[in-house]
């Protein structure tokens, strides 16, 4: 009993070291985790317990081995998520980083929107706890390195003028209308080159017509885009450049570019007090005392 | 009771299909298409829906993913699809009325027949004209090819932004929860709950009936995750014929239900139903040579009742509980029901004229429990006891059982292929219904059976 | 099922291969361990030489900055064209990473080096446009543009480098990467200027990038009996043995071929 155990010890340490090799996942990776967990709150899923949930709902458009090569994903655009890499969009850990149990959790009940991730929460919470341990084991990230840190995401401040007008400021300074436009249409000068990590063609969030993101509705699931970034695709990870507090900032202007129905925010009702127009990418700052 | 459990140990042991009249809604390989889910992803195993598809279903055929609306599918895609299904099967019924030496039509036998037929076949059509604007077109013919509209709709959703407003309008099936156009056993005797269709013996309204598609306007609500349903069904009391054919009278149907997370085991659901209203018991007449004359030169005129002329409104009500409950890969459904219609409907009396003797309102209480087995999305085990039991005949004459019904039904369906393109079932089905003396000779029980196998596809 | 009698059996081949087990076991963590008490052994040599293309390199498409006239500007006197193959005035084949693929000891190849280069943003291009980096090696990612860039090396999947997508706005300060596993090479590319490709080679070891002439030098080699390999984005990849002794620097040259 013991040699066995040490002779599959040594199997996996032996493995783990060879995981810089490109090898393709094979049913024998697989099986080895076969034992995954996830957990979320207090609930505890097991790989093992959603095979028929995956079977029934989810094999269409992931695929047997989650690879994303379902038989749907043909004629899918966005493609479906290929599990195998380890790597999501929507997460509340900094980019390059495994996504938390929750994230998935959340994902998987919410949905992505513009996209054919249908909202599965009618499915009990257990199932989708399991559906996350299912998810997990396809990729052999999560054996090796845990999930990353999820960030910091102080109280939201009340939504002043100030702010809203400190985000513009941002917007301007970060330059998101390069891809995302000045009006927030998907339009800037760089919208229509962009290619995901797959190098397929792949649209900006177009503020001006959509009301949700990919990765949520409320403000806090703005904040967690652009301080994360959307791995897999363009959109960046801020985080090094924009303190908390100034992110909340970038939030309010966000919101400003947004349809009025049916969100109509305070942030809308500010942005009409204050008349404020798109911003001016190319005009020069205010003159400095000194010459350049 | 006791032959009940014999026939459920048969049940368990032994498994044949029979086949029979048409089902309609049905998997829509249509929306599987359109979105790129398998069948199983909405139904426990077609027709039947899961939660998930009922939520698809309630917020109109959409999973609220911004890419609802027609104009993001490929401009080749259409909505259609259909269900058709060939099969072998053996109807037997115990007294037929036939002609004997006695005479013209003094006799019973029993009449059994077997042999290779096909359904009907039914022609779905539904899904969004724009994000919240939702419809279902469904012609449906019967095995010989010839068409009528089973449903035709067209829905508002979410109105205001809200999932408690959506508001329907057209021929539509009432907003049962258990679901008769769903149902997984279709043959000639178990395609139906007899509870959605029964009325006492030599009742006159045809009006009440749970299970046919009504013509109407239904308002519905539900919470955000679909765990509690309420509507209300305005619905003229015509039985879904087209035309107006009977009059200006109308019926109400409501029922509201609210699910419960059960953790592991899934989601439970419990609720009620109501379908009240009043129809007319009797019509205008018209009577007019019909061109033809008798052998001695008699015109012969014929007394036809005048469209749309309806009157002499009496009310009906059914009403009852339900629930469905899922413990892991087994399923009950529990449906009771009460039932009363007028004492002139009971007597087949026109209003405005005396009633019979001893005439009142006939009532019955009636409950069916389904339970399903699903070993895998691919294989589901079904079994279903029925029993409706007169409390009160409308008339004193009348036998206190007349009219009981006992009805069983098992079978299974295996779908050997799960894409997201077309579903095919292989299905076997047994089914038996006995009714008290209901025979057309001698009024004493009345039994038959089917037996089914079949194809049952859809594209 | 009876236990005991499975240990009576044999006790000594059992404990044979427990021992076994347990030294190989030990000898792997040794040699994963990261540790720099490589052998700092007392002269070290060098690997030089020269790589050279043969054959007429492939037209290099010059690059239109136009959506980004901040850059367009900087080059207005001397567009540029892709890098993906650059040949120098004598046939030299620019941007070739040259490293040491087998023969490594554990120490060594565990050295990781305290300079840390930058990769820079100039001129809305890759500055170097290909870095060869080691394992856990630090270094400093700095934007000199007027404009944002946002970062985004896409390593192979199947590894355990992370694929990660930072945003550097102009005037922000330089930040720190790592690279915790080898591979040869990560792509980098930025998403707002879609012309931008570079690459970063992580290497376990010494290695060096081959300049304008072709030529390179692997510096701080031990003595000892190597595979060298050299890459280039376009050509793939070249081996050559050496043998390298202390003091005396050894010579690998490369000629890759034109398609």
């Amino acid at each position: 009993m013991r040699t066995r155990m040490l002779s599959l010890f040594v199997a996996v340490a032996v493995l783990a070291l060879c995981t810089a090799s490109p090898a393709q996942m094979t049913q024998y990776d697989e099986d080895q985790r076969w034992n995954t967990e996830s957990h979320i709150g207090s609930l505890t899923g097991h790989a093992t317990g959603a095979k028929v949930t995956y079977r029934r709902f989810c094999v269409g458009c992931h695929g047997v081995i989650g690879d994303g090569e379902g038989e749907n994903a043909q004629w899918l655009d966005p493609k479906p998520r290929n599990f195998t890499l380890g790597q999501f969009k929507c997460r509340s850990t900094p980019t390059g980083t495994l996504p938390t149990d929750e994230d998935l959790y959340n994902t998987i009940g919410r949905g992505i929107v513009n996209s054919n991730m249908p909202a599965w929460f009618p499915l009990t919470n257990q199932e989708r706890a399991d559906l996350v341990a299912y998810v997990k084991h396809f990729s052999s990230k999560w054996t090796t390195e845990k999930a990353g840190q999820p960030i910091e995401i102080p109280a939201e401040p009340e939504i002043t003028a100030e702010r809203v007008k400190a985000g513009e400021g941002l917007f301007k300074k970060l330059e998101c209308w390069k891809c995302h436009g000045v009006e927030g249409r998907a339009n800037g000068p760089s919208a229509d080159t962009l290619t995901d990590d797959q190098n397929r063609p792949i649209r900006p969030f177009n503020f001006h017509d959509g009301s949700r993101f990919k990765c949520g509705t409320t403000d806090q699931d703005l904040f967690k885009i652009f301080m994360t970034g959307l791995d897999g695709t363009p959109m960046p990870s801020f985080a090094d450049n924009v303190k908390p507090e100034e992110a909340w900032e970038l939030v309010m202007y966000l919101r400003t570019l947004q349809p009025a129905n049916p969100l109509n925010t305070k942030e809308k009702i500010i942005a009409k007090q204050l008349g404020l127009k798109p911003i001016n990418p190319y005009a020069a700052p205010p003159a400095q005392p000194e010459s350049k | 009771m006791t032959a009940f459990r014999r026939c459920l140990a048969g049940a368990l042991l032994f498994l044949f299909l029979s086949f029979g009249c048409i089902q309609d809604a049905s998997a829509l390989p249509a929306f599987a298409r359109k979105y790129g889910l398998r069948c199983s992803a909405c139904h426990l195993a077609w027709p039947v829906l899961n939660d998930f598809g009922m939520r698809f279903r309630d917020n109109g055929y959409q999973l609220m993913n911004e890419k609802d609306a027609p104009i993001w599918q490929n401009n080749g895609y259409w909505p259609v699809t259909f269900r058709i299904t060939p099969n072998w099967h053996r109807e037997s019924s115990n007294k037929v009325q036939v002609d004997t030496a006695a005479g013209a039509g003094a006799g019973e036998v029993q009449v059994t027949s077997h042999g290779y037929d096909i359904s009907g076949l039914d022609f779905h059509t539904g899904g969004t004209l724009e994000k919240n604007l939702s419809f279902y077109v469904l012609p449906s013919s019967d095995s010989t090819g010839a068409f009528h509209f089973e449903t035709v709709m067209g829905r508002l959703d979410n109105l205001f932004g809200s999932t408690w407003l959506n508001v329907k309008l057209g021929k539509f099936e009432l907003d049962n929860m258990i679901s008769e156009k769903r149902i997984l056993t279709i043959s000639n005797n178990g395609g139906f709950y007899q509870l959605y269709h029964f009325v006492p013996v030599g009742d006159t309204n045809v009006f009440g009936q749970m299970g046919d598609n009504q013509l109407g306007m239904e308002w519905m609500g539900h919470s955000f995750n679909d765990h509690t349903r309420v509507s209300a069904a305005l619905v003229s009391s015509n039985d879904g014929q087209v035309g107006l054919p009977n009059g200006n009278s109308y019926s109400g149907f409501f029922t509201a239900s609210q699910a419960f997370d059960a953790g592991g085991l899934g989601l439970q659901r419990i609720g009620g139903y109501a379908f009240i209203g009043e129809a007319p018991t009797n019509t205008l007449s018209l009577t007019a040579p019909t061109g033809e004359v008798t052998a001695t030169g008699v015109p012969i005129v014929s007394t036809t009742p005048v469209p749309g002329s309806g009157f002499g409104n009496k009310s009906f009500s059914r009403e009852g509980f339900f629930g469905l409950f899922y413990v892991k890969k087994f399923d009950f459904d529990v449906f009771y029901q009460h039932g009363s219609d007028d004492a002139y409907f009971g007597s087949a009396t026109v209003a405005g004229t005396p009633l019979p003797t001893g005439a009142r309102n006939p009532t019955w209480n009636g409950a069916f429990i389904e339970s399903h087995y699903t070993w895998n999305p691919q294989l589901i085990f079904i079994q279903r006891s029925e029993w409706v039991r007169m409390s009160q005949q409308a008339l004193p004459t009348n036998p206190s059982n007349l009219g009981n019904i006992d009805a069983y039904t098992f079978g299974y369906r295996w779908y050997p292929i799960m894409t997201s393109r077309a579903g095919f079932a292989w299905h076997n089905e047994y089914s038996w219904v006995r009714q008290r003396g209901t025979s057309p000779v001698t009024a004493t029980d009345l039994s038959s059976s089917s037996l089914m196998l079949g194809f049952d596809f859809d594209f | 099922m009876n236990v005991g009698s499975n240990q009576e059996k044999d006790p000594m081949t059992s404990r044979f291969k427990l021992t076994g087990i347990m030294s190989a076991l030990l000898l792997v963590s040794v040699a994963a361990l990261y540790s720099a008490r490589g052998a700092s052994a007392a002269g070290e040599g060098k690997i030089t030489g020269t790589i050279k293309l043969d054959g007429t390199p492939p037209h290099m498409k010059p690059i239109d900055m136009s959506k980004e006239p901040s850059c367009q500007q900087i080059h207005a006197a001397h567009p540029v064209t892709l890098e993906n193959v650059v040949v120098g005035a004598n046939g030299g084949l620019q941007n070739v990473v040259v490293y040491i693929s087998e023969g490594l000891s554990a120490g060594a190849a565990g050295q990781v080096p305290s300079e840390t280069p930058t990769w820079d943003q100039k001129g809305c291009q890759y500055i170097p446009h290909v870095l060869a980096l080691d394992v856990n090696q630090h270094f400093k990612v700095v934007n000199s543009d007027q404009t944002s860039h946002n970062i985004h090396p896409t390593p192979n999947p199947a590894g355990t480098n992370h694929e990660w997508n930072k945003s550097q706005p102009p005037g922000a300060p330089p930040f720190d990467v790592t690279w915790t596993a080898p591979e040869v090479a990560v792509p980098v590319k930025c998403n707002i200027h879609p012309w931008m490709h570079g690459y970063m080679a992580v290497v376990k070891g010494p290695s060096a990038v081959s300049d304008n002439n072709g030529a390179f030098t692997v510096n701080d080699v031990p003595p000892g009996n190597y595979t060298v390999t050299a890459w280039q984005e376009v050509y793939g990849t070249q081996t050559a043995k050496v043998t390298v002794a202390a003091g005396k620097p050894v010579t690998a040259d490369f000629t890759f071929k034109a398609k």
